[in-house]
């Protein structure tokens, strides 16, 4: 068989009828902000960190038109809109908003992927019979999510996951310097119309090309999606290398057959934190360390997960990012031993170029109460010291007791000595500070004031 | 340089030198080489990565004394891959003026940069008195122990056999803090005075073992420096860098008795658990042995894949009860036990077990167990 067969057959292979359904919620932290705070409606409206190091999360269609992007920094989106609204984001919030969208479309199929908060494929191959093609079903969904959510989003359907996401893209809401109109809602790319949809795209459409593939690439002339799936294989893996080049072939050609998994097992849990200023002092970032571990333990518990991973990650003032990390014999969820080891790593990382970012994760995860095997072992050292099983009993049962506690008074309620600080005890929740700190007094943050201040309070 | 011998002779010394050639990358350019040097019909080859230094001397037809450093993987390769038969290495200059090694061989010739000979560290073997071990019973005692060794660095003393004066004989001890392995040579105790101790990587000892194990019967000669110690075994010498630190207390691990003590066939046993390993995907699945009067039964649970037990015919005194162990592990210290029996003695399913012969003390492998629930 040639190459050109392979190509050909591998045209037949993408043609299959639009089954996949993409649903994006269009601007969504910035939209639930509207959504509790009707005032703020028509507004620019910016959601993420608020200091000085902050990046943009989210940005209403009103920002956008200025030119703001997620992932900009906030400082810079401040220069561009002064009077927008910043806010610093309630995670607790949106999860709650993502259970209520994620509830809209198990409603259609149980074929259901969730890959963010706001955004997840669906499987309607089967749901087809029960709801009608593909096409409907999506226009349903989005009417559904307007209806009982009060918020909007675009919808893709198209054959592949690839091209479900591309066709949510196109249904987006268009940004110009007039403004925002409203975009199509739900675009289809109906069987055969996968390659004229595809190739007049820029490169920068695929899945896999970020700035420095798309520079190789056009640096061989190579700009839209039709370009590249006219040059031969050969020539794409010696540009980016094999498997990449295999991978982006396929993209070109509208093939993707990776299916929809439902319940994307939860691979790590992790947090991080970036701060207003970079920290030096071994003594505080240990402190961190702690602080974080406590909230990680605390999550693999609440998931009934444990892991035997232990990963560090340290971003330098000037960005240089490193991370270390241990596999240990044993399952942690306990707060101690997921700090204690997250300790040792940093204790090898060199801080004293200034800590701009820290962040704890634990991976290799099992669900707790699988059958469970830990190696002992010999007590090579320190005869004084207890039995391990001993130990290691006592602490699980201290963090069944903390975790009770906590779910009774609330996160702040209770939580390690080493952790108080002026404004109370800081313990870590999931989105704090994720996209850069406050500014100081600003809303949200630990003990501070502010508008938000009572949707912090603990329940 | 200038000499003549047979493939195979070059074949075997480059092999042997080339093992402890410098594999990692980052090291100097100069011990990815392997040093040739010929006097009158002497031909050593001499292989280091400055923790392990292995020489092989052969006799060859030499016509030109001298010396070269040669890359050791790719003249290893050229010479294992040529015809069989007489294999000539000369040194010539090239055009650039450096020294170029010619190797040729029936119609085949290669010439091959040559690294600066005054690069290769010169490296002093231990100057003390020799002592002797006769080969098998060192050959032995090597595979029983050092297995247990550490073959991570994290803890770089774990990674060391203990070799220390014993009550007249030579004791060798490794631990990875898992299992500990422990054998005595009894009448070997002129190797050491009394209470003294080395500790060296175990890598060393396991290169020393293939060696050992290539060649029946015969002595080992070792020579104990202050940092390092020289294995000689007839035309190969082992240099080895001792490791500094002190070992672990091991003695305070071995318990003084045992209420539970199973006898069971060594190579039933062995089959028995490399079947239900099968099971086991991942290197932290355990085996559990139910210990019973009347025999035992091995259980290998996973979610994943499921189940297999197997049993075994045994006999077993003490307290019904379950203990569970890292399959590898326990194959390792089966495997050790020379006797066609093996002796298994336990306290509880949480502490240390003990795998022994049934006929000497002269071997101990203490294996703590897995704690499953």
């Amino acid at each position: 068989m040639t190459a050109g067969n392979v190509a050909t057959l591998w045209h037949t292979g993408a043609v299959a009828r639009p089954t996949i359904i993409h649903v994006d919620m269009d601007a969504f932290y910035a939209a639930v902000e509207v959504l509790d705070d009707p005032s703020l409606a028509g507004r620019p409206l910016i959601v993420g960190g608020t200091g000085a190091r902050g990046v943009v999360a989210a940005c209403s269609y009103e920002a956008r038109v200025y030119g703001i992007r997620s992932a900009m920094p906030t400082a810079r989106a401040r220069s561009l809109c002064p009077h927008a609204t910043f806010l610093p984001g309630r995670f607790d919030r949106y999860r709650e908003v993502s259970e209520g969208l994620h509830a809209i479309l198990s409603d259609v199929t149980p074929l259901v992927e969730g890959i963010a908060l706001d955004e997840a494929f669906l499987d309607v191959r089967g749901a087809e019979a029960l709801f009608g093609p593909a096409p409907s079903i999506a226009a349903d969904l989005r009417a559904r999510i307007t209806a009982e959510l009060g918020l909007s989003s675009s919808v893709g359907v198209a054959p592949s996951k690839f091209l479900a996401k591309l066709a949510s893209e196109a249904a987006k809401p268009v940004v110009s310097d007039g403004g925002t109109r409203p975009g199509a809602g739900v675009v289809v790319i109906e069987e055969g119309q996968e390659l004229a949809f595809l190739q007049p795209l820029p490169i920068e459409a695929l899945w896999g090309v970020g700035p420095a593939t798309a520079a190789r690439l056009r640096r061989l002339g190579l700009s839209t999606v039709g370009s590249l799936a006219a040059v031969p294989l050969a020539t794409l893996e010696g540009a980016v290398g094999r498997s990449h080049g295999r991978h982006l072939h396929r993209l070109a050609h509208a093939i993707d057959d990776r299916p929809v998994e439902p319940d994307r097992t939860v691979k790590s849990v992790g947090h991080e934190e970036t701060y207003a200023t970079d920290r030096f002092d071994p003594a505080v970032l240990h402190t961190e360390v702690l602080r974080m571990s406590d909230a990680v333990a605390a999550r693999l518990r609440d998931a009934g997960v444990a892991g035997r991973t232990v990963t560090v990650k340290v971003r330098y003032g000037d960005f240089r990012t490193i991370t270390r990390s241990r596999t240990g014999p044993d399952d942690l969820d306990a707060s101690r031993d997921v700090a204690r080891a997250a300790s040792a790593l940093l204790d090898a990382v060199d801080v004293s170029p200034g800590v701009r970012l820290l962040g704890v994760s634990v991976s290799a995860l099992r669900p707790v109460g699988a059958p469970s095997a830990e190696q002992l072992t010999l007590r090579l050292d320190a005869p004084a010291e207890r039995p391990e099983a001993e130990r290691s009993a006592g602490w699980a049962a201290a963090a069944d007791a903390v975790d009770e506690v906590r779910r009774r008074f609330g996160a702040r309620s209770v939580g390690s000595a080493a952790l108080i600080g002026p404004g109370g005890l800081r313990v870590k929740r999931q989105g704090d500070t994720q996209w850069g700190p406050a500014a100081p007094g600003a809303d949200g943050g630990p003990g501070s004031g502010g508008r938000r201040r009572e949707r912090d309070a603990l329940p | 340089m200038k000499l003549r011998c047979e493939r195979d002779v070059l074949v075997d010394a480059l092999g042997t030198a080339g093992r402890a050639v410098a594999g990692r990358s980052g090291a100097l350019p100069v011990l990815s080489g392997v040093r040739l040097e010929v006097t009158g019909d002497h031909l050593t080859v001499t292989g280091t990565d400055l923790d392990l230094t292995i020489t092989v001397s052969s006799m060859v037809n030499g016509s030109v004394d001298g010396v070269v450093v040669a890359p050791g993987r790719l003249v290893t390769d050229i010479v294992r891959a040529l015809e069989p038969g007489a294999v000539t290495l000369e040194t010539g200059d090239s055009e650039s003026g450096d020294e170029d090694l010619r190797i040729t061989a029936g119609r085949s010739a290669f010439t091959v940069r040559t690294h600066p000979a005054g690069d290769f560290p010169r490296l002093a073997s231990p100057s003390g008195d020799a002592v002797t071990l006769p080969a098998e019973g060192l050959s032995e005692a090597l595979r029983q122990v050092v297995r247990a060794a550490s073959g991570e660095d994290s803890r770089p003393i774990l990674t060391g056999v203990l070799m220390a004066a014993e009550a007249g004989g030579l004791r060798l001890v490794a631990t990875d803090s898992y299992r500990l392995a422990v054998r005595d040579l009894p009448g070997a105790g002129a190797v050491l005075s009394e209470g003294q101790k080395v500790l060296v990587p175990s890598r060393a000892l396991g290169e020393l073992q293939r060696l050992l194990g290539s060649a029946a019967g015969g002595d080992v000669e070792l020579r104990l420096g202050q940092h390092d110690a020289t294995f000689g075994t007839g035309s190969v010498a082992l240099t080895s860098r001792l490791i500094e630190g002190e070992f672990p207390n091991y003695r305070q691990l071995i318990p003084a008795s045992y209420p539970n003590r199973l006898v069971v066939g060594r190579e039933a046993l062995l089959d028995a658990v490399r079947r239900v390993k099968l099971l086991a995907r991942d290197a932290t699945t355990p085996v559990r042995i139910a210990l019973r009067p009347d025999g035992i039964e091995l259980t290998v649970i996973t979610t994943d894949w499921g189940t297999a037990t197997e049993d075994v015919d045994a006999k077993y005194e003490g307290a019904e009860m379950t203990v569970a162990f890292n399959p590898a592990y326990l194959i390792d210290g089966v495997e050790a036990v020379p006797t066609d029996e093996v002796v298994l003695d336990t306290l509880d399913a949480l502490k240390p077990a003990t795998l022994r012969p049934t006929d000497s003390d002269d071997y101990l492998y203490l294996l703590m167990p897995v704690r499953v629930s």
